[in-house]
C-alpha cells in the first residue's frame, strides 16, 4: 500500500491546467544557500544527509519571488518532524532584517518527491496555507539545473482527499549585482590568478554569452534542416516557435529608439573624449614642467636661457 | 574506455555510500579543537600584520552583494561567520543585521547586538551544523569605493581589541555593477601608535571629492588583506548549470542605463577635481616665478598629483562607460541582421539567420574596442615617478 501511494505522489496532472496557477521567480542566492547547507552537513557528518529548510520571499498576487532561505531543524521519529520552536525564532529574526519578506515554502535535497515529503509538507501547511516545495538533487550528472519546484493540490484519489504534488515551472531572477557575483565566482577556478585587463575580462564574459547564443541558434538551425531532409519527424510546434522567434528579430527599429540610442552612444564617446583630453593635459603639463626645469637649470648658471626655445 | 571505467567507479562509489569528501570541500568542516587551540594561542597579538589573506565562500560573497544592493543608497551592515586557518581568515557565511545606515554611529545599536547573539546562539544550539564563530563584519559604501572611513576605523579598532580575530569587509554594489566585477575589500587596522613598514599603496581607486579627506587621514591606519574566493564541488556544478540560464541576461543587461546617475555623479566629481587642480596649478605658477627651483617642484608635484589623479579618474569612468556601450552595440547589431553589419550573407536560405558565423567583426564594434584599449592601457602602465 505504501509503495502504491508513493508512486501516486508523483502524479503530474495535465501540464496546461495545473502549472499555470503560480509563476515562480527564483534567485540564484537560494540555490547557493541550499548547496552550502548540504555541503556543510556532509563535511561535518562525514556522509550526505537530507537537509530541510525554509524559503522566504515576496508574493504579489500570483507570482512568487523567492529571494532567500534558511535552515530548519528536524528530528527523525519514524517520520520527519519539524521543530516548530526553532522555526518561530528564526521567523522573528528574519522579520527584523527582511521586513517585507514572508514565508513562502520549504526546500529539501533528494530526487523525486516521495512519501516523507508529503508528511513534511503537511506540517508546513500548518504554518502557511499553500507552501511551495523546492527539491535540489545534489547527485545529478547532467548539465541542467537540478532544481525542481512543486506545489500541492488536494485531490480525490480512491474516494479520499489526498495531497499530491504538481510540478511548477520557474524562472531565474536576474538582478544585476547578483549576476555579476555569480559570474565572478563561477569563472574563477580554485587556484586563482590575478585578472589582467578589464577590457579582456569584459570581452571574455560577452564572448561566453555569445558562444552560448551561437550554439543554441546553430542547434535550432540543424534541427530545422534535418526536418527538411526528412530525418526527423516534422514537429509543427517547433516550427511555429522558430518562426515566431525570427519574426521577433528586428525588435526595436523605430525612430525614437534610434535617436535615443545614438544619443547614448554620443554621450559615451563624449565622455571618452573628456578623458583623453584630461590625460593629454596632464601629459602636456608634465612635459612642460620637465622642460622648464631643464631650462631653468641652465638659467641658474647663466642668465641667458629663459623661456623655451632659445 | 577510461570514461566507461570512470562511470563504473563513480557508480560503485555512490552505491556503496563511500563518501570521499574531496579536498575542496574539506574547508567546510569545522574542527572545534583546532579552532579552540588557535583561539587560546592568539598568535595575532604579537604580530599586527599576522593575517595576510582572506578566503571568502561563494555564498558569503553573494549574500553580501545582494544585501548591499538591496540597500540602494543607504549603507547596510552585517556580520561574518567563519574561522581561522594559519595566516588566513576564512569567511564561510554572512548574515544581515537590522540597523539603519547613517554612518554616524560608532556602536551598532542594542537591537543589532541582540539579533547578533540570538542568531549565533540558535545556529549553534540547533543541529544545523553552523558551528563557526563571528569572524568579522561587513558594510557597504554605495558608490564611493572600498575603504574604511574614520568611524569605520575606530569601530574596527574597538572590535579588534575585544573580539579578536576580527576583519572588516567593505563592499560597493554600485561600482560592482558599473565596472562589471565585484568591488570588495577586506581590512584590518593596526593598533594605535603602530607604524607600519613602508608598503606599497594598494590598488588605486577613485574617491569622490567630499570623501577624499576622510580617506587620506586614515588610510595609513589599516591594511588590506588579499582576497580570494572558494566554492564547493556542488557549488561548481550548480553554477555551471546556472550559467546555462544566465547567459541571456548577460547579453541583455545594459549597465549604462542601470548606473546612469552614478556615471553623472562621477563626471561632476571629476569636474570639481579638475577645478581644484587648476587652482593649485595657478598657485604653483606664481610661486615658481618668484622662488627658486626647489620650491616650485614641491608645489608642482602636488598639483601634478591632483591632475594625475583627475586624469586617472576620468579614464576609469570612461572605460566603464565604454564597456557598457560595447555590450549595447553588440546587442543592437545582432538584433538587426538585415542591416549591413554582418559580412556573411546567406541569401539562398531565407529562413536562416546571419548568425551561422558567430564572429561579430563589424566595423561598428571595432571602434569601441580600440578606444577602450587606448584609454585603458596607458593608464595601466606604472606612472613614471619623475624627478
Amino acid at each position: 500500500m505504501d509503495v502504491e501511494e508513493s508512486n501516486q505522489n508523483l502524479n503530474v496532472m495535465a501540464s496546461s491546467g495545473a502549472t499555470g496557477s503560480i509563476s515562480v521567480l527564483l534567485h540564484p542566492l537560494v540555490v547557493m544557500n541550499i548547496s552550502e547547507h548540504w555541503t556543510r552537513v556532509r563535511a561535518q557528518e562525514g556522509k550526505a544527509q537530507q537537509v530541510i529548510g525554509a524559503l522566504i520571499g515576496q508574493q504579489k498576487g500570483r507570482s512568487l519571488e523567492i529571494m532567500n532561505s534558511f535552515e530548519l531543524v528536524f528530528a527523525v521519529i519514524d517520520n520527519i518532524v519539524i521543530d516548530r520552536d526553532y522555526y518561530n525564532t528564526k521567523e522573528e529574526q528574519f522579520k527584523q532584517v527582511f521586513s517585507d519578506m514572508d514565508f513562502l515554502g520549504w526546500y529539501t535535497t533528494g530526487d523525486a518527491p516521495n512519501e516523507s515529503d508529503i508528511h513534511v509538507h503537511k506540517q508546513i501547511c500548518e504554518i502557511n496555507e499553500s507552501p511551495v516545495i523546492l527539491k535540489l538533487n545534489p547527485f545529478t550528472r547532467n548539465a541542467d539545473l537540478p532544481v525542481t519546484m512543486y506545489e500541492s493540490v488536494i485531490d480525490l484519489v480512491n474516494g479520499e482527499a489526498t495531497m499530491l504534488f504538481v510540478e511548477l515551472s520557474y524562472t531565474l531572477a536576474t538582478e544585476e549585482a547578483e549576476r555579476i557575483g555569480v559570474d565572478h565566482v563561477a569563472r574563477m577556478a580554485s587556484g586563482d590568478s590575478a585578472e589582467s585587463s578589464q577590457v579582456a575580462e569584459q570581452l571574455q564574459a560577452q564572448h561566453n554569452a555569445v558562444k552560448m547564443l551561437a550554439n543554441r541558434v546553430r542547434l535550432i538551425l540543424e534541427y530545422i534542416r534535418a526536418m527538411e531532409r526528412g530525418e526527423v519527424p516534422k514537429s509543427h510546434e517547433v516550427l511555429r516557435e522558430a518562426k515566431s522567434l525570427t519574426h521577433r528579430l528586428p525588435v526595436l527599429n523605430s525612430e525614437i529608439f534610434q535617436e535615443e540610442y545614438y544619443t547614448q552612444y554620443n554621450d559615451v564617446l563624449l565622455q571618452t573624449y573628456l578623458a583623453s583630453i584630461t590625460k593629454a593635459c596632464h601629459d602636456l603639463h608634465q612635459f612642460v614642467t620637465k622642460f622648464n626645469i631643464l631650462c631653468d637649470r641652465q638659467g641658474i648658471m647663466g642668465r641667458r636661457m629663459r623661456g623655451l626655445f632659445f | 574506455m577510461s570514461s566507461q571505467s570512470n562511470i563504473a567507479l563513480s557508480n560503485w562509489l555512490m552505491a556503496n555510500n563511500v563518501e570521499n569528501i574531496s579536498s575542496v570541500d574539506e574547508i567546510y568542516r569545522y574542527d572545534r579543537k583546532q579552532q579552540q587551540d588557535m583561539l587560546a594561542a592568539k598568535p595575532w597579538d604579537k604580530d599586527p600584520h599576522f593575517f595576510k589573506e582572506i578566503r571568502i565562500s561563494a555564498l558569503a560573497l553573494l549574500k553580501m552583494v545582494t544585501h548591499a544592493r538591496s540597500g540602494g543608497h543607504l549603507e547596510v551592515m552585517g556580520l561574518l561567520l567563519g574561522k581561522v586557518d594559519a595566516n588566513t581568515m576564512v569567511v564561510m557565511d554572512a548574515f544581515a543585521l537590522p540597523v539603519e545606515g547613517t554612518e554616524t554611529r560608532v556602536n551598532a545599536q542594542s537591537q543589532a547586538y541582540e539579533y547578533m547573539t540570538a542568531y549565533i546562539e540558535s545556529a549553534k544550539q540547533a543541529r544545523v551544523n553552523r558551528l563557526e564563530n563571528a569572524i568579522g563584519w561587513y558594510h557597504s559604501h554605495p558608490g564611493y569605493g572600498c575603504w574604511l572611513s574614520g568611524i569605520d576605523v575606530s569601530t574596527q579598532m574597538l572590535n579588534q581589541n575585544f573580539q579578536e580575530p576580527f576583519v572588516a569587509i567593505v563592499v560597493d554594489p554600485v561600482r560592482t555593477i558599473s565596472a562589471g566585477k565585484v568591488c570588495l575589500g577586506a581590512f584590518r587596522t593596526y593598533p594605535k601608535g603602530y607604524k607600519p613598514p613602508n608598503e606599497e599603496p594598494s590598488e588605486y581607486q577613485t574617491i569622490p571629492l567630499n570623501k577624499v579627506e576622510d580617506f587620506g587621514v586614515h588610510c595609513k591606519q589599516y591594511y588590506a588583506l588579499e582576497v580570494s574566493y572558494f566554492k564547493s564541488s556542488l557549488d561548481r556544478r550548480l553554477l555551471d548549470s546556472l550559467w546555462n540560464k544566465y547567459w541571456v541576461s548577460t547579453l541583455s543587461s545594459s549597465s549604462l542605463t542601470t548606473n546612469a546617475d552614478y556615471t553623472t555623479g562621477q563626471v561632476s566629481d571629476l569636474s570639481e577635481k579638475l577645478e581644484q587642480a587648476e587652482n593649485s596649478l595657478g598657485r604653483a605658477a606664481l610661486v615658481s616665478s618668484g622662488v627658486g627651483v626647489s620650491g616650485s617642484s614641491i608645489e608642482d608635484r602636488r598639483s601634478e598629483d591632483r591632475l594625475a589623479k583627475a586624469a586617472r579618474d576620468a579614464t576609469k569612468t570612461s572605460i566603464e562607460a565604454l564597456h557598457g556601450l560595447l555590450a549595447q552595440k553588440w546587442y543592437h547589431s545582432k538584433q538587426t541582421p538585415n542591416s549591413n553589419t554582418n559580412s556573411t550573407p546567406d541569401i539562398n536560405r531565407p529562413d536562416s539567420t546571419n548568425w551561422a558565423d558567430p564572429t561579430p567583426a563589424t566595423s561598428d564594434i571595432a571602434f569601441p574596442i580600440p578606444a577602450a584599449a587606448i584609454v585603458e592601457i596607458p593608464s595601466m602602465l606604472p606612472t613614471v615617478k619623475s624627478m
